[in-house]
């Protein structure tokens, strides 16, 4: 696998194949090895990687992954399993990008690795049949192997479905079959304020697990699919409860697309938080008193800078007290469930999950409060597993319950 | 007998054993210019017993060890191919904050500033505040170097602030330094001049070629009541060196920087020379040092800036702070490396140092521009009684020609500052070549100590030059 034979140092590519690494050479030299991308020192003894952290080796970190690219780029190295194997173990929680010494994208280093592995056939197992398997992506639109026709079983709002409205929920494949409760909460939620609003009864996937198995074509038929039917629909803005959905749409779509998107997309905390500020909304006191600890969703935060809606809406919410974690807003860490790894290393996502789920612990706070249906999941199971006394609720269910609006029942 | 593989993970087990190209290709160099070979092993020990055991390993099957901390530093570790790459990071930990002693007990793979914040939440700090790579830097790979600190006009070198060691030996014994080394007491770490000689300095930059410190005794204090600014240009580098003098005559200054190449703070290009005056003390006592440093400066012609850039760059451990621009200032998608240069010379020899600097590049203005070589900074912290400079200057990485070019000029430097006054600090193995010989009887008692405490050259071989004098030298053309 080594090319003995290479002896520029720095200097021109050794080969000349389409790959997709190749083109980024020069951001690849930009990184220096300083390895501030492997841990929080400003915080202390503090842990960034979920997958360095997680006890492994560097390969598996940011300055690791960068020094694999230049060793591909200068022709070191090949392409192969176990390179596989490094790249694919990130969360995508873009912690590494966060104070890099020089500023680099490193998931768009971490993207070119992929499709070029996508383009071998090197996606690991478990991630390719959730792709491409019977009940794969591919075929019923959802990671979870669960049949497409069932995607709206949690609706019953039926007359909402394929309207034309100038607001559409994408309700996402997480909320849509296994925590549906979200989807509800969020649906109800846009009933109590009068929104007028239409889901899809072919809402596909957003694409996102394409596009961290590094398969953009695919993910751009997903992102083609949906706006078509948005745009049969009049919609003008569209309402997310998955932060993973809205940075498919709001950040990828438009670079994958290579347009503006013909609609506005948005979080439901962004416009909770825009009405509580307006006075439009009021909430109803939490009895008895909670102390919550809220944690940042690494799509939610790094990748979309949303940080301040969800804290705004808990203060507003009498009776919650908040209590930041160690780690929080643009330095929080990973709850381990991003980057679709819990398929194939589920050992680095329990092991981040269990220790952000103690992080928590820490605050005091009996209420751990989160806006992403993926650190929803991760953290209820990661309570259940450990036992743990903490309650962990999505900010959509707190709000639905709290939400003190004319005609809502007591 | 078992193979080198089956002995590493008979001592560490095999998750913290690699022999994997994907995972050993990722500890090769460090962050500067100077390539390095592949290890053929690459292994994580958690405890000292680990550490002695890997080395017995390496000494039985003949295989150097290589000591990873976080290989921060810019002129080249000297990794070679094949070698078993010992990396500390997951020897991490604080085992213990001693008030009582006035100590923290680290790791060597605790990173510095990490250790640093831990300790600031308890009002207490590092004796120095940390290197220029305090982000990331590993305790034992700064001891291990003794890496120059920020705060050097008061609080001196690093390595003046370690009490103690625990040190895994060439031959896997571990060895406590100072008070440390009394075994019938627990080895209590607390004096580093007791017990005889001070083993300790044996170990400080020495770069792991006479031990592998596997635990640092690090002096703490209270962090100071007050910290006061100051920031002046001065119409010639000559004026601004000889008020750095006054100020470290007077003891003003806790860190003096001095500016005298490269890019001038913005808003400030009317001057050629500059000083950054940083002060901690009590709040009665800072303020008055601040004032005796101004008047040293205003003496000297100096004229007064706005010192919210030294807060800035002190406060963020940003550097770009001390030109008065934001971080990516420096380092912002440039696909540059820097071939560091940098070592002590007498207070008033920066006059001649800087001038030889400039009149250099007008003389390879023309090789300069063909290479695209850019100043970075020649910069100075000065001392309690002289000053280390630092030649920082910028080649674009992708040019193979200019890579070769940048490493030459590092060379050249290098080779003309110390026949003039330099000595280097940390002496990294891509310079080895050009400062060791130069050392003269120094160079010859660290072999033969070398020869003595590691027959097999088993630790860091060639780092310091300290290897069999007719190894074959590698050249940096040879490897990535």
């Amino acid at each position: 696998m080594v090319r003995q034979e290479t002896t520029a140092p720095a200097g021109e590519a050794v080969r000349s194949s389409q790959r997709h690494i190749d083109a980024l050479k020069a951001i690849i030299y930009q990184c220096n090895r300083c390895g501030q991308c492997l841990d929080f020192s400003t915080l202390g003894l503090a842990a960034k990687c979920p997958a360095y952290w997680g006890g492994l080796f560097e390969s598996y970190a940011s300055r690791g992954k960068f020094n694999l690219a230049r060793a591909l780029v200068d022709g070191l190295i090949d392409y192969d399993e176990e390179l596989a194997r490094r790249v694919y173990s990130c969360t995508e929680c873009r912690a590494c990008a966060e104070n890099c010494f020089k500023f680099l994208d490193t998931t768009a280093i971490f993207t070119a690795m992929k499709q070029d592995l996508a383009e071998l056939g090197l996606i690991p197992e478990n991630y390719r049949r959730a792709l491409e398997g019977e009940m794969g992506l591919d075929v019923v639109h959802n990671v979870y192997q669960a049949p497409h026709a069932e995607r709206l079983a949690w609706l019953s709002h039926e007359e909402r479905v394929d309207r034309p409205a100038r607001t559409a929920f994408f309700v996402g494949c997480t909320s849509s079959y296994v925590r549906q409760n979200m989807a509800i909460d969020t649906a109800e939620t846009l009933e109590l304020l009068g929104v007028d609003y239409t889901v899809l009864s072919d809402e596909w996937c957003c694409g996102h697990p394409y596009i961290a198995a590094g398969l953009l074509d695919k993910a751009r038929q997903s992102l083609e699919h949906t706006i078509e039917l948005y745009q049969r629909l009049g919609v003008e803005r569209v309402v997310f409860n998955c932060p993973g959905c809205l940075k498919t749409f709001k950040h990828d779509a438009p670079r994958l697309l290579g347009r503006r998107l013909p609609f506005e997309p948005l979080h439901i905390l962004e416009e909770i938080a825009r009405l509580a500020e307006e006075g439009e909304i009021r909430f109803r006191p939490v009895s008895p008193k909670i102390v919550v600890t809220y944690h940042d969703s690494c799509t939610l935060g790094r990748w979309l800078g949303i940080y301040e809606a969800p804290r705004q809406i808990l203060r507003r919410i009498p009776g919650v007290s908040v209590r930041e974690m160690r780690r929080n807003r643009n330095l929080a860490y990973c709850c381990g469930a991003g980057g679709l790894i819990r398929f194939d290393y589920p050992n680095i996502s329990t092991r981040a999950g269990e220790e952000r789920l103690h992080e928590a612990e820490e605050t005091g706070a009996d209420t751990l409060v989160t806006s992403c249906p993926a650190c929803l999941m991760q953290f209820q199971q990661t309570r259940n597993k450990l036992r743990s006394p903490m309650r962990v609720v999505d900010i959509t269910q707190l709000i639905w319950e709290q939400i003190d609006v004319p005609g809502k029942p007591q | 007998m078992p193979s080198l593989k089956e002995d590493l993970t008979a001592v560490c087990g095999p998750e913290r054993v690699s022999d994997k190209l994907v995972d050993r290709i990722c500890y090769t160099r460090d962050c500067g210019p100077s390539p390095g070979g592949i290890p053929g092993y690459v292994v994580r020990p958690v405890s000292t017993e680990e550490v002695a055991g890997i080395v017995r390993a390496a000494n039985r099957h003949q295989t150097p060890i290589f000591v990873w901390g976080r290989s921060t530093t810019f002129i080249g570790n000297g990794i070679r191919e094949g070698c078993i790459l010992m990396a500390m990071d997951l020897m991490r930990a604080i085992e213990r904050i001693d008030l009582e002693r006035k100590l923290v007990v680290v790791q060597p793979g605790a990173v510095w500033h990490a250790v640093d914040v831990e300790l600031n939440k308890l009002g207490w700090e590092l004796g120095v505040p940390g290197p220029g790579g305090m982000f990331s830097c590993s305790i034992g790979g700064s001891v291990a170097y003794n890496a120059v600190p920020h705060g050097l006009a008061e609080y001196g070198m690093t390595g003046e602030h370690v009490a103690g060691l625990e040190v895994v030996l060439p031959n896997g014994e571990i060895l406590h330094t100072g008070s440390g080394a009394n075994e019938p007491a627990g080895h209590p770490h607390f004096e580093r001049y007791a017990n005889g000689p001070d083993l300790t300095g044996l170990f400080i930059g020495s770069c792991g070629v006479f031990g592998i410190i596997t635990k640092v005794y690090f002096r703490i204090r209270r962090i100071p009541e007050a910290e006061e600014f100051a920031f002046y240009g001065f119409d010639s580098v000559d004026r601004a060196v000889d008020a750095a003098q006054s100020i470290q005559q007077q003891e003003a200054a806790t860190h003096l920087v001095g500016l005298f190449g490269g890019p001038k703070p913005a808003g400030y290009e009317q001057y050629d020379a500059f000083l950054h005056i940083v002060v901690r003390d009590s709040r009665l006592r800072a303020g008055e040092r601040r004032r005796i440093a101004e008047a040293v400066c205003e003496a000297h012609g100096g004229h007064p800036l706005d010192s919210n850039a030294t807060r800035r760059y002190w406060t963020e451990h940003m550097y770009s702070w001390l030109r008065n621009t934001p971080p990516d200032y420096y380092y912002g998608n440039r696909p540059y490396t820097c071939p560091e240069v940098a070592g002590f010379i007498p207070t008033q020899a920066v006059k001649d140092a800087i001038a030889y600097l400039r009149q250099d590049a007008v003389e390879h203005a023309e090789e300069f521009q063909r290479y695209d070589i850019r100043i970075k900074c020649y910069d100075v912290y000065f001392s309690r009684n002289g000053a280390f400079i630092w030649i920082d200057t910028l080649y674009p990485e992708l040019d193979e020609r200019s890579w070769r070019y940048g490493l030459a000029l590092r060379e050249r430097y290098t080779d003309e500052l110390m026949r003039r006054y330099m000595s280097p600090g940390g002496i990294l193995q891509a310079l080895a070549p050009v400062v060791m010989p130069k050392l003269g009887a120094g160079f010859e008692l660290m072999k033969a100590l070398k020869r003595t405490l590691d027959p097999n050259y088993i630790l860091n071989p060639g780092v310091l030059l300290m290897e069999p004098e007719d190894t074959p030298q590698v050249t940096p053309e040879v490897a990535w």
